[in-house]
C-alpha cells in the first residue's frame, strides 16, 4: 500500500473512501429496501395486526387474540377453499410443467418457423388474466358460448348443464384455462434454459454413443434442474394465488366448488367487510407458503443444487 | 315489533306534521330549490348511482338541478356490482369521496350497523331545506316505509323501486297451435301464468329440442321453457326467497328474525325451484340479472321472472327482435295462496354519506330527485319507468303506454313489495344461501338437504340469535 492509499480514509468524500465504509452497500440498496418495506412489509404487518382484532366494516375494534384464526380454522368453507386450491395447483402445475418441458425440447430441435412460432406461443401468457377470463367465458358460456353452442350442443354433449354451471366440471374447466394460459410460459422459460446449456457435454455424449433418452436423463435434466425447480416453484405459488380468471368465470361457484382462498379472501373483505378474518386468512396462507418455500429451498439447494 | 311500529309511526308523523300544512296549500313553488340552494351555490357534490335505463334518463334531468340551484353535481353511474363495491368501500373507509350513494335495500343492514349513513331528520325538520311540496304521502307506501326508516330515523327518500315481474312471449302463448296442444295436455287454457304451478306447466310445455317445432316452425337450436337468475350472489336467492318461498308460505326468518328455513313450505318451494331449473338453459347457474333479460331478448326462452327496469332496456324496437311480442304479469302466486301473494322487489334509497362535507347541498339534491315534478319528468322523458310515487301511475307515459301489461305488472308487484329485513350479515347470508339455491337447482342437493343446510348456515352466521338488526 502506498502512503496515498493509507491516507484515503481521512477523505471520506472520495469514491474510494466511501466504498471502504461498511454502510456503503446499504446505501446502495436503501431505495429498493425502503420501497419494499413501504409497499410490502408495512401492509403485511398491518394485516397481521388486523388479524388479531375484531375488524368489521372498516372499523378496528377489540384485540381478540387468536379468535379470527380459530373461527377460520373451524370453518368448513376455509378448508374447502384450501382443497379447491390444492386440486387446482396439483393438477394444473404438473401438466403445465410436463407440457412445457416437452414443448421446449421440441422447440429446441431447430423446428422450422421457430422465430414465428415462439411469439405466437407466448400470446396466452401475454394476455391479461381478465381478458383470458372473458375469452373463455365467450367460448364456454352455457347456451351462447362459441364452443358450447357449436360443439357441445351440436354433438349433444352436456345437454343438461354447462361447463361453468356444473359443480363437477367447473373446477376442471378453470384448470384447463390455466394450463392454456401458462403452459407457453413454462415452455419458453425451459426453452431459454435449454438454449443456454453448454454444448460440450452433448458433444462428449455423442462421441460416447449415448442415445437421446440417455442424453436427456443424464445431461439435459441434471443441468436444467435448477431452472426447473425455480420455474416450478414460481408457478406453484402463482397458481395457488389464482384470482382473476376464477372471479370472471365462476366467482367461486357453483356453490363453493371453485372457491379458492383468494376468492374467499376477496369476498370476506369486499363483500362481507369482515377484514379481521380476511387478514387471518391471508396470514395463514402466507405462513403455509413460507413453510413450503423454505423446505423447498433447502431441499432444492442441497439435493438438486438449485439456487 | 310494537316498538318498531311506534318508532316508524313517530318518524312518519313528525315528517307529515312538518309537511302537511304546507302540502295542503299545494305550493308548486318552483322557486323553492333556487332559494334553498343559494347558500350552497358553487358547491360541488358527488353522487354515485347505478346504471340502468332509468338512471340514463335521469342523467338528462340532473343538469336542471344545477341550473336551478347553482350546486354542481358530479353524477357517476356504475354497473350493479361496481356501485355496491365502490359505494360501500367509500362509505366504510370514511373517505367521503361521494356525498351521496345509491344503496339497494339489501345494503342498508350492513351500512346502518356500520353507522356510515347520515340520518336526514335534522334536514327534514329545517324549513330552509325541507321542500314544502314534497308530499311524502304520495310515495308508494310500503316500499318507502320499510326502506327509508330505521329506529325511528329517516335515512333517505325512496329513489328506485326495483321490482320483479313475470315476463313471457305473447306470440307463443297466443299461438293457436300451441294453445290447442297445451289445452290437450294440461286441460286448461294457455296464457300468462297466474300461479307458480301454471308457470311450471308452461315451462315444461315449451322446453323443446332443436329440430322440434315451435309455433309451427322447426327450431334451429334448443328452446327453453323458462329462464331465471342462477348465478352465485346477485339476486338469485332473493328471487327464490320472495317469489317462491314466501309465496309458498315459508320465509327465511320468523317474526323475531330467527332462522326459519327448515320448514315444509321451504322444502316445497325448493322442489319447485329444482323442477323449473330442468326447463331452463344449461347455463342457468351462470346467469346474472343482466343475462336473464338478454336471454329473453334473444328469444330462446318462453318466460321468466325478471327485474322490470332491465326489461325496459330490452323490450324496445331495435334492441330485441322480439320487442312488442312480450307480455307481462304479476309474479305468479302459489295456487290456493293467491290472497297472500309476494313479489320480489328492491326498493332503494340514495343516502348521504356520513363523511360527506356537503350534506345540506346533497340533501337538497336528493329531495329534488324525489319531488313529484322531477319524478313526473323522469317518467315522461323515459316514456315510462318504475314509479316511486302513486300519482305516477296516472301519467300519460304509463297510462297510455304501448306496453300496458308491463306497468300493470309493476304496479302489482309494488302493491305488495317491501324492503328486505335489515341484517348486518346480509352479504354473507345471501352468498351462502345463493350457493344452496344453485346446488338445489342443479340437483346437487335435495330440497330437504337444502332447507336443512340453509337453516344450519343461518344459525351459524347469526350466532344462534336474531339475524335482523335490533330496533
Amino acid at each position: 500500500m502506498s502512503a496515498t492509499t493509507e491516507a484515503a480514509p481521512a477523505h471520506v468524500s472520495t469514491p474510494q473512501g466511501l466504498r471502504e465504509r461498511v454502510w456503503y452497500p446499504y446505501i446502495l440498496i436503501a431505495p429498493s429496501m425502503i420501497m419494499l418495506v413501504v409497499v410490502s412489509l408495512v401492509p403485511f404487518i398491518y394485516a397481521i395486526y388486523l388479524s388479531f382484532h375484531q375488524a368489521k366494516f372498516g372499523r378496528v375494534r377489540d384485540f381478540i387474540w387468536f379468535d379470527n384464526y380459530a373461527t377460520l380454522l373451524s370453518d368448513e368453507r376455509f378448508w374447502n377453499s384450501i382443497g379447491v386450491a390444492a386440486t387446482f395447483v396439483f393438477i394444473a402445475v404438473p401438466i403445465e410443467f410436463m407440457l412445457g418441458l416437452i414443448g421446449a425440447l421440441v422447440l429446441n430441435q431447430n423446428v422450422r418457423g421457430r422465430s414465428v412460432l415462439v411469439p405466437l406461443l407466448f400470446m396466452p401468457t401475454m394476455m391479461a388474466p381478465i381478458v383470458v377470463g372473458l375469452l373463455w367465458k365467450i367460448m364456454l358460456a352455457g347456451s351462447w358460448g362459441f364452443f358450447s353452442y357449436n360443439v357441445l350442443e351440436r354433438f349433444n354433449i352436456l345437454t343438461d348443464t354447462s361447463v361453468f354451471a356444473s359443480p363437477d366440471l367447473a373446477l376442471y374447466a378453470l384448470i384447463f384455462v390455466d394450463i392454456w394460459q401458462w403452459t407457453p410460459f413454462m415452455m419458453l422459460a425451459f426453452f431459454a434454459g435449454l438454449q443456454a446449456l453448454p454444448l460440450g457435454p452433448y458433444r462428449a455424449a455423442a462421441v460416447d454413443g449415448a442415445n437421446p433418452v440417455q442424453i436427456f436423463f443424464h445431461i439435459t435434466l441434471p443441468m436444467m434442474t435448477p431452472l426447473l425447480a425455480v420455474i416450478g416453484l414460481l408457478r406453484f405459488i402463482d397458481a395457488f394465488k389464482v384470482f382473476d380468471t376464477i372471479y370472471i368465470l365462476t366467482n367461486g361457484g357453483p356453490g363453493t366448488s371453485t372457491e379458492t382462498p383468494s376468492i374467499l379472501a376477496n369476498k370476506m373483505t369486499f363483500e362481507f367487510w369482515n377484514i379481521g378474518e380476511a387478514s387471518a386468512l391471508a396470514v395463514l396462507v402466507w405462513i403455509a407458503f413460507f413453510a413450503f418455500c423454505t423446505i423447498f429451498y433447502q431441499v432444492a439447494k442441497k439435493r438438486l443444487n438449485a439456487f | 315489533m310494537m316498538r318498531k311500529t311506534w318508532c316508524f309511526a313517530a318518524a312518519l308523523a313528525a315528517t307529515t306534521a312538518l309537511v302537511a300544512p304546507l302540502t295542503s296549500a299545494a305550493r308548486a313553488d318552483d322557486s323553492f330549490y333556487a332559494e334553498a340552494g343559494k347558500p350552497y351555490a358553487g358547491t360541488t357534490i358527488r353522487v354515485l348511482d347505478e346504471i340502468t335505463p332509468l338512471q340514463e334518463t335521469l342523467s338528462k334531468i340532473v343538469p336542471d338541478f344545477e341550473k336551478e340551484t347553482g350546486i354542481k353535481v358530479e353524477w357517476e353511474l356504475l354497473n350493479h356490482f361496481e356501485v355496491i363495491n365502490k359505494g360501500q368501500a367509500d362509505m366504510l373507509s370514511g373517505r367521503g369521496h361521494y356525498d351521496a350513494i345509491m344503496l339497494h335495500g339489501a345494503q342498508l343492514g350492513p351500512m346502518l350497523s356500520a353507522g356510515v349513513i347520515m340520518p336526514l331528520d335534522k334536514f327534514v325538520a329545517d324549513s330552509k331545506l325541507s321542500d314544502p311540496g314534497m308530499n311524502v304521502a304520495d310515495f308508494i307506501a310500503t316500499p318507502y316505509k320499510t326502506t327509508a326508516f330505521f329506529e325511528g330515523k329517516q335515512y333517505g327518500f325512496i329513489n328506485w323501486n326495483y321490482n320483479h315481474v313475470y315476463w313471457a312471449r305473447e306470440d307463443l302463448l297466443s299461438n293457436p297451435e300451441e294453445m290447442a296442444a297445451f289445452k290437450a295436455k294440461y286441460g286448461y287454457d294457455l296464457g300468462p301464468a297466474k300461479t307458480i304451478e301454471q308457470m311450471r306447466d308452461i315451462a315444461e310445455f315449451f322446453t323443446r329440442k332443436k329440430g322440434e317445432k315451435l309455433a309451427g316452425k322447426p327450431l334451429e337450436s334448443d328452446f327453453y321453457g323458462i329462464v331465471l337468475e342462477g348465478i352465485k350472489g346477485g339476486s338469485t336467492f332473493s328471487n327464490l326467497w320472495v317469489n317462491f318461498i314466501e309465496n309458498y308460505g315459508g320465509d327465511l326468518l320468523d317474526d323475531k328474525g330467527m332462522p326459519n328455513f327448515d320448514t315444509p313450505q321451504v322444502v316445497a318451494a325448493l322442489k319447485m325451484w329444482r323442477e323449473l331449473w330442468t326447463f331452463a338453459p344449461p347455463g342457468i347457474a351462470e346467469y346474472s340479472l343482466v343475462d336473464v333479460p338478454t336471454v329473453m331478448g334473444n328469444g330462446i326462452a318462453a318466460q321468466s321472472l325478471a327485474w322490470s327496469d332491465f326489461v325496459l332496456g330490452i323490450d324496445k324496437p331495435g334492441v330485441s327482435p322480439y320487442a312488442g311480442k312480450f307480455i307481462y304479469g304479476p309474479i305468479p302466486a302459489k295456487a290456493g295462496n293467491e290472497a297472500h301473494r309476494h313479489a320480489d322487489a328492491e326498493p332503494s334509497v340514495t343516502v348521504i354519506n356520513a363523511a360527506s362535507e356537503h350534506p345540506e347541498a346533497t340533501f337538497l339534491f336528493l329531495e329534488w330527485l324525489a319531488s313529484k315534478k322531477q319524478q313526473d319528468k323522469l317518467i315522461e322523458m323515459g316514456e315510462g319507468g318504475v314509479p316511486i310515487r302513486e300519482s305516477s301511475w296516472a301519467l300519460p307515459a304509463i297510462k297510455d303506454s304501448d306496453n300496458p301489461t308491463l306497468f300493470a305488472a309493476m304496479k302489482s308487484s309494488l302493491d305488495v313489495a317491501k324492503a328486505r329485513p335489515k341484517m348486518e350479515k346480509y352479504p354473507e347470508i345471501i352468498d351462502a344461501m345463493s350457493g344452496i339455491a344453485q346446488e338445489v337447482g342443479l340437483g346437487q342437493m335435495t330440497p330437504e338437504q337444502g332447507a336443512k343446510e340453509g337453516q344450519a348456515i343461518l344459525v351459524k352466521l347469526c350466532g344462534g340469535k336474531s339475524c335482523t338488526l335490533p330496533e
